[in-house]
């Protein structure tokens, strides 16, 4: 069953591509010296109320 | 091999296996996989002028932006739900090269695996439960004292929170009916009105891992639209189980 078309909200994407799935160990940034793992902290960027709100701000 | 230089990291998409023919057509041209037949990464190559740290921050809050970045993401993993198990990544994640994917593999074998095998032939729905906010149905008499007014607050009060206990039970029966027919699901935190734009307040925003063709969900929905005329049900999916990626904690 396909309930929806595939026309989805940010809020449902923001819902499941931004704040779940696997998330890789440690938030490791590029330019770090023998670090080959590049992972920017997201969910701590996410997690607060100000990018959410902002998120909804005027376009 | 996708290049990899200076100027682009390789973005992970989802973790997936068995790797087919199937998905290696799907892939096309842009994506590719870093691993075994049996257990793979699929990743693109993606200019760090879009992802480095120093930009990324400004990027998360310029909306349309994100809304293309995220919806090519989930499109892609969905391209995948049809031809393998897929354990969707979450959005973001860089690698430098190819060795460094398969190093992060090699590291995570056994967890993949049972991730994967916890996954295979199941697909995740969403289900979002409404509420239009509450019109007073009678006017209410105007308070003529002093005390008047003091009895009708408390009055109002008492029922509010009356309400607001019926309305959790019915909720938290919901729930459970929805359980029962899928293998596992979580209640998530309503959205707030601010962003879903909707004058109903979202009251439950949970989420269900089904049997990939099972309706025994949908079913459901609909006998609980029946019984409750007054919430709005709404389904989603099947979407990749983004929220069963990590061990249920029941």
């Amino acid at each position: 069953v396909t309930v929806t078309a595939r026309d989805i909200t940010l809020v449902e994407l923001v819902d499941r591509v931004l704040n779940k799935g696997v998330v890789l160990n440690g938030d490791l940034v590029l330019g770090v010296a023998d670090v080959d793992l590049v992972y920017v902290g997201l969910r701590l960027l996410l997690a607060s109320a100000g990018t959410l709100d902002r998120l909804d701000g005027p376009a | 091999m996708i290049d990899s230089s200076a100027d682009t990291a390789l973005y992970g998409y989802a973790v997936v296996g068995p790797v087919s023919d199937e998905l290696r057509e799907e892939l096309g041209d842009g994506l590719e996989l870093i691993g075994t037949d049996e257990l793979a990464v699929v990743v693109g190559s993606v200019p760090l002028s879009d992802f480095g740290e120093d930009v990324l921050e400004k990027r998360l809050n310029d909306r349309e932006w994100l809304a293309e970045t995220a919806t090519a993401h989930e499109a892609v993993v969905h391209r995948l739900l049809a031809c393998t198990t897929v354990a969707p990544l979450r959005f973001g994640s860089l690698h430098r090269n190819a060795a460094s994917v398969e190093s992060f593999l090699e590291a995570h074998d056994a967890e993949f695996r049972s991730t994967l095998e916890r996954l295979r032939g199941r697909v995740e729905f969403g289900v979002k439960v409404w509420l239009e906010p509450r019109e007073r149905s009678e006017p209410r008499p105007a308070a003529t004292s002093g005390r008047g007014y003091l009895e009708q607050l408390r009055r109002d009060r008492d029922s509010a929170a009356t309400a607001q206990e019926d309305l959790d039970e019915r909720l938290t029966r919901i729930h459970e009916t929805l359980l029962r027919a899928g293998v596992a699901g979580r209640v998530n935190r309503p959205q707030p009105r601010e962003l879903t734009g909707a004058t109903a307040e979202m009251v439950l925003n949970a989420v269900y891992l089904v049997p990939a063709g099972d309706d025994a969900l949908f079913s459901e929905v609909q006998r609980l639209k029946e019984q409750h005329p007054d919430l709005e049900f709404e389904l989603t999916g099947p979407w990749a189980p983004y929220n069963f990626v990590e061990e249920p904690e029941q």
